[in-house]
Formats: C-alpha cells, sequence, structure tokens
C-alpha cells in the first residue's frame, strides 16, 4: 500500500506532513514524495491515497502549473473512487479562480464549482467543529479568504465555526472519495475517528491507530472543548 | 528620495491637532506610572488616534537604525544601543516598549521635547514585522537589519514568503539593508535596495542535509529547482546554490570565521580587514546577533579597533534563560516560545545538547489564548519534539492546557511512553519531578504574560521541592 504526497517541497506548511505520516504509521503504508518536476505517481500506480498540504499563495500558482497536465487522470482516479485528500488552501487551487484583494483574478484548475477570494491584509483565524455523518470533526482554521460556490453537502457539515465561508454550513468539497478541506495542520493526528474512516476507505481493515488511546484523549478533550458555547471561536 | 522629506513639520490645521496629540500623550506617560500601569503602547495609540499621521510629525534623530526579523531583533537592538551608548551616541529605543507602530510612537514622543524636538542623535529600533507597512511610510530608516526570516505564529505571520513580501513593499527606496546571507529568504528581500551581507563560514557541526521538521526553503526560491547545501548550521540556514538556475547565497560582505567556542573568539572579515573578537555567548543564534552588530557598526564608519573596545564589556541578555543550583539539582529556566516551532525547537535542541541528565516539565502553553479560545496547536508538528527522545532525557511532564497534545505529540516523536507523564494542573506537575540528584530540571514555558507569571510561581514550588529532596 502506498500513500502519495505530492509536492511536499511546497506543500508543507503547519505541520501538516505529519499527515500522510501519521496515516503510514497507522497502516503500515509506504510513503512516496513526488516533486513539483516530477509526474504523479498516481497516474500510473496504484495509490492508495494521494495527498497534498498548504502551501503559500505563490505556490498555489506553482501547484496550479505543475497539477495542470493530470487533471484528467485525477478525474478519471476519483470516478473510479481512489480517495484522495486536500487540506487548507490546496482547496482553492482545484476551484475557478481566485480573486486576489478584489483586484485581479487568478485562473485555477476548475475541477470544483467554486471561486475564492483572497485578502492578504485580512487572516482569517477559528477554530472548527463538524460533522462527516456521525464522526465528529475538530480543527483548526488559518487563511486569507474564503470560497463561495455550490458544493452540495461539501465534505463536513458545520457544527459551530466557518463553513466554506461563514455564511454557509457545508464545510470542503467532496466528490466520490476526493475530499478538500480547509482545515489545517495535523488533522489526522487530532482526529482519530475520521482517521479511521480514511483509512477505512484506503482500504485498511479494522484499522488500528498509531498511539490510539493518546490520540483519543486528546480528541476527546478537544471536542469538549470545542463545544462549550462560552469559549470563543474566532481569534 | 530626500530623508527629511518623510519629517515633515506640521503646518495650520495639522499643527494643532498634532501638538494636542503629543501633549496628550505625553501627560499618559507619567500617569500610568502613577497608576503602575505598564502601557508602553498606550501613549503611542493615543497619539495616533488624535493625530492619525502622529507618526509623520514627530521629531526623530538624524540617524535612524531600525532591525526586524522572526528571531534576534531583541538581542541586535540591545547590543547596538549598547554599543553606541558606549561610543558616546545619545541613541533613541524602544527597548523597554513594543516593536509595533504605537509603541514606536511611544518611543518617540518619549524622546523628544513638548516643542517636538529630538533630543537624540540616534534611533535604534525594533520593528514587528508585521507592522513594516504602518511604520516604514513615517520612519525612514538609513539602514535596516534583517536577522532572518522564519515560520512564525501562523495565525499572524502566515508562513516567511508571506512577510518577505510585506517588507518588499515596506521599504524606502533608499534605506541601506544588512542582510544575512545564510538566509535565503531574508536575504532576498527588497533586491533594488542597498544592500550588503553577513554570514558565518563553514563551522564545527555544520551539517548538510536538514535534521529539522521545519525546513522553510527545501527549494530554490526562484525555480523550485534542487537546492544543494554546502553548508548548513539548523533548518534552512546555510550556504546553499540551486542546481537547475544557479541561483546561491550571495558573498559575505561580513565573514565571520574560525568560530572557536572553546576559546570564545571570532574572526570579522571585511574588505577593511579583519580582527578577532570575543563571543559573547556559545550559542550559535548569538554569535549572528553579535556578527550582526558588528556589520552595522562596521557601516556606521567605526574602525575593528573602536568596535572591539565596545564589545569588550558587552553582554547579551539572556532573558529567556535562567539557571539556579537548588538543593541536588539545577533548576532552569528555559522560555520556549509557544505557538513558534523555531524558537522551541532551537530551545529543545539547546537543552537536549546540555550535558548529564535531564527531567523536563513541559509547561509551553499559551495560557492567554486558552481564555477565550483554545491554542491552534498545528506548530507541534513543525518542532523538533524528536530530539527528546535522547536517552540523557530521563524524564518529561507534560502540563497545562495542552498536556494530552503534548503527550501525543512526545509519543509520535519517539520518546518512550514510560518516561514521560501527563498532569493537567501546573503546581500538580511540579510533585511528580523525580529530581534525581545531579540532573538537571529543565522548565520550558511560554511567553505569553498569563504563561510568564505562572512559570514563574511553579518554579517557586520546584525549589521549595528541590530543596526538600536534598534535606531528606
Amino acid at each position: 500500500m502506498k500513500i502519495e504526497v505530492l509536492y511536499p517541497e511546497i506543500c508543507n506548511l503547519f505541520g501538516e506532513l505529519m499527515n500522510p505520516e501519521y496515516l503510514a504509521r497507522c497502516s503500515g503504508a509506504e510513503v512516496v514524495r513526488t516533486s513539483l518536476k516530477e509526474t504523479p505517481k498516481f497516474v500510473s500506480e496504484d495509490i492508495a491515497l494521494v495527498y497534498m498540504g498548504y502551501t503559500t499563495e505563490r505556490g498555489q500558482e506553482a501547484v496550479r502549473d505543475a497539477f495542470c497536465p493530470y487533471l484528467d487522470a485525477l478525474r478519471k482516479r476519483t470516478e473510479e473512487g481512489g480517495v484522495t485528500l486536500f487540506t487548507g488552501n490546496i482547496l482553492e487551487v482545484f476551484g475557478e479562480y481566485i480573486e486576489n484583494d478584489a483586484k485581479e483574478k487568478i485562473p485555477m484548475l476548475g475541477l470544483f464549482p467554486i471561486h475564492s477570494d483572497r485578502h492578504l491584509m485580512k487572516r482569517y483565524n477559528s477554530l472548527y467543529l463538524g460533522k462527516l455523518g456521525d464522526i465528529t470533526v475538530a480543527g483548526f482554521k488559518s487563511q486569507f479568504g474564503h470560497s463561495y460556490g455550490d458544493v452540495g453537502e461539501g465534505l463536513f457539515t458545520t457544527t459551530r465555526g466557518p463553513g466554506l465561508n461563514p455564511g454557509v454550513k457545508p464545510e470542503g468539497v467532496r466528490v466520490n472519495n476526493l475530499m478538500a478541506t480547509y482545515l489545517i495542520g495535523p488533522l489526522t493526528v487530532i482526529n482519530p475517528p475520521f482517521t479511521r474512516y480514511l483509512l477505512k476507505l484506503m482500504g485498511v481493515e479494522d484499522p488500528v491507530l498509531a498511539f490510539e488511546e493518546a490520540a483519543m484523549d486528546a480528541y476527546n478533550t478537544r471536542i469538549e472543548e470545542f463545544s462549550d458555547p462560552k469559549r470563543g471561536f474566532t481569534y | 528620495m530626500d530623508k527629511s522629506s518623510t519629517y515633515v513639520k506640521p503646518r495650520g490645521f495639522a499643527a494643532v491637532r498634532f501638538f494636542i496629540a503629543l501633549w496628550a500623550s505625553k501627560l499618559t506617560v507619567p500617569l500610568l506610572k502613577i497608576t503602575r500601569h505598564n502601557g508602553t503602547n498606550f501613549p503611542g495609540e493615543v497619539a495616533m488616534k488624535l493625530c492619525p499621521d502622529f507618526l509623520k510629525y514627530v521629531a526623530r534623530p538624524e540617524k535612524i537604525i531600525t532591525v526586524t526579523g522572526t528571531d534576534g531583533k531583541t538581542s541586535v537592538s540591545n547590543l547596538l544601543v549598547d554599543m553606541l551608548e558606549s561610543a558616546g551616541h545619545r541613541v533613541l529605543n524602544n527597548r523597554m516598549g513594543s516593536n509595533i507602530n504605537s509603541g514606536i510612537a511611544t518611543s518617540l514622543l518619549t524622546g523628544c521635547t513638548v516643542f517636538n524636538r529630538s533630543r537624540h542623535d540616534m534611533a535604534v529600533l525594533e520593528v514587528d514585522e508585521r507592522s513594516s507597512k504602518r511604520v516604514y511610510p513615517y520612519i525612514h530608516p538609513d539602514m535596516t537589519v534583517i536577522t532572518n526570516l522564519f515560520r512564525d505564529s501562523l495565525m499572524r505571520n502566515a508562513h516567511p514568503e508571506f512577510i518577505a513580501g510585506f517588507l518588499n513593499e515596506s521599504f524606502p527606496p533608499d534605506t541601506r539593508l544588512i542582510l544575512n546571507a545564510d538566509d535565503l529568504i531574508s536575504s532576498g528581500v527588497a533586491p533594488e535596495n542597498p544592500r550588503v551581507y553577513f554570514g558565518i563560514e563553514r563551522m564545527e557541526g555544520d551539517v548538510v542535509a536538514c535534521v529539522n521538521r521545519l525546513n522553510d526553503l527545501r527549494v530554490c526560491p526562484k525555480c523550485y529547482g534542487e537546492l544543494i547545501f554546502e553548508y548548513r548550521r539548523y533548518h534552512h540556514i546555510g550556504r546553499a546554490h540551486c542546481c537547475d538556475c544557479g541561483f546561491s547565497s550571495p558573498e559575505y560582505d561580513y565573514a565571520g570565521c574560525e568560530v572557536n567556542t572553546a576559546d570564545m573568539t571570532m574572526l570579522v572579515r571585511d574588505a577593511g580587514g579583519e580582527a578577532r573578537y570575543r563571543l559573547l555567548s556559545d550559542s550559535v543564534f548569538n554569535i549572528y546577533n553579535e556578527l550582526t552588530a558588528i556589520a552595522v557598526m562596521r557601516e556606521l564608519g567605526m574602525s575593528h579597533g573602536e568596535i572591539q573596545k565596545l564589545t569588550a564589556g558587552l553582554k547579551i541578555v539572556e532573558s529567556r534563560y535562567k539557571a539556579e543550583h537548588v538543593g541536588n539539582v539545577d533548576v532552569i529556566m528555559q522560555m520556549s516560545k509557544d505557538r513558534n516551532p523555531l524558537a522551541s525547537s532551537r530551545a529543545i535542541d539547546y537543552v537536549t545538547h546540555r550535558p548529564g541528565d535531564k527531567e523536563l516539565l513541559l509547561m509551553m502553553n499559551n495560557l492567554s489564548d486558552e481564555v477565550d479560545w483554545s491554542e491552534n496547536v498545528c506548530w507541534l508538528y513543525d518542532c523538533d519534539f524528536e530530539f527528546l527522545a535522547d536517552e540523557r532525557v530521563k524524564h518529561i511532564i507534560c502540563t497545562g492546557p495542552r498536556a494530552k497534545d503534548y503527550y501525543l505529540r512526545l509519543l509520535l516523536a519517539g520518546v518512550p511512553g514510560d518516561r514521560v507523564d501527563c498532569v493537567r494542573n501546573e503546581f500538580d506537575a511540579a510533585d511528580k519531578l523525580h529530581l534525581t540528584p545531579g540532573t538537571s530540571v529543565y522548565m520550558l514555558y511560554g511567553a505569553d504574560n498569563r504563561s510568564l507569571s505562572m512559570a514563574f510561581n511553579v518554579r517557586e514550588k520546584v525549589m521549595r521541592l528541590a530543596r526538600e529532596a536534598a534535606e531528606k
């Protein structure tokens, strides 16, 4: 079993490289890395999970340019049920465009029916609490803008915090097993139930998480904190 | 651009408004003292509220040096102020205040007379990177130092490329930049500005591959090609070139060489000659800070001989490190700035490399965040907790609101579970210390005011327990 990390040389902010590392430790999968100047391995190999994490604003354009030739391959993978996870602002790269400081529209890959705004003088920070079916997900957001468009139910249904933008409940985008979320950081480490779900999608039967007891203990504490109505949600 | 054009004498209504702001804000300074409030931003905030262009009109010294960057700006600023004052200058600084625009306004208004005349002939101002756009349109520095750029608080500073972009758009075009050639991120800032570079030649202990989780420059910043490091000090600091486009680290105008931490000396070489300097600290970060200050003094026209004399009595204030032998153990306070993976990684690296067995109280929580919010813990996974898997680290206690997050992080870092305890309450955590004779007990604590206060209170308990253990 292989996990492919796309463009880790630039998609590595906020501790996100721990996601594939943790999933590998929970599944015994091999982590393979693909740089901007290489062809993604999922195009020609059996890859259990394709992962890409948060990057810089300039990095978003580099990802767009590097990934563009493989968009159809991703479409095919998604139609066939292949599992893919994008975190942070990579979600925006697969939208139609990013409007930069209300001045210019930067075209993106157009896989998702969304567009995003970006305001470099306004960093938006928040906590997040949501649901994926009966799984509760907690996380963090830190971004320069939001996305807009019809994403159906999205990836998560928001309980507290902003969805794809502060005005909507759906958070992220989901197409079959392609999942994209604005949540940042070590999402899989801090959300053991979601990680178990992801591992099952990847084909791991009866997954056992690395340091599951400690992970669940930290998770339960966080869910309790985030569910406390007295706790502020935007920073 | 004429430098004097940024210091504008107000006229008409602007003058009335400015002087009301100046006098009112000056009045707040003694009021704060009388009421025992520590509001280093407050007078500046009052001034800018009453006169939004206050920074444009307030008097300033003839010569201005600003210091910015992720790490080391306070140390470099302090060294410069101390040396310049020893050289006979009257130096305005924000050493006691904040480094954002209102803090700088406070420093300037306290440094001028009621008739708006500066009492100083020089200013050394530490400027927060994120405040650049609010400071540099008004404060036109002759020289600006950028110590380095790293990943900092993700919520405020996003990432170093964002901060570099911020600085690119901020500096006046004729400000001379003093840049770290060993940092390929900050050395590329504002490429049109006049500049000189400092850096340290190969040192003992340098590596080639990155051993840190945090690496802000994994590929060429120009073409995303492969970067080859000739030597690397830590993270992305070192000397490198790109295999694909030929981009490389700039040559040193001020080179630190023959760094010798045994006899505590470093040779500094530049176009005007070379001289051997006494090292003020053996930590690499502080060697960079000292070299930076020497480069600035050379740029101000001082000879090596003059600077050597000025550095003779200098000390780097280790406000973030406090050690005391109590009973049978050493109790060491090591500030480990929360939410900042670089500062915490450096602190952990430093602690791990100290001789002897250690016991750690890990309390780098941001307690202020926990009051209204919940600390964003993403940074824990950019921080080098892996170093704590060292066998000389005998026992670690995770404590504070994020104790369980630290516990999980340590397990993932390879620290054996039987060496780690997890105790929510900080004072109860102290009871778990083994205090084995001969051990160094390190307390790693966060930098916000609540965390500082908590850390020093817990320290009192640790000291008491250490004394009691020795008496048994």
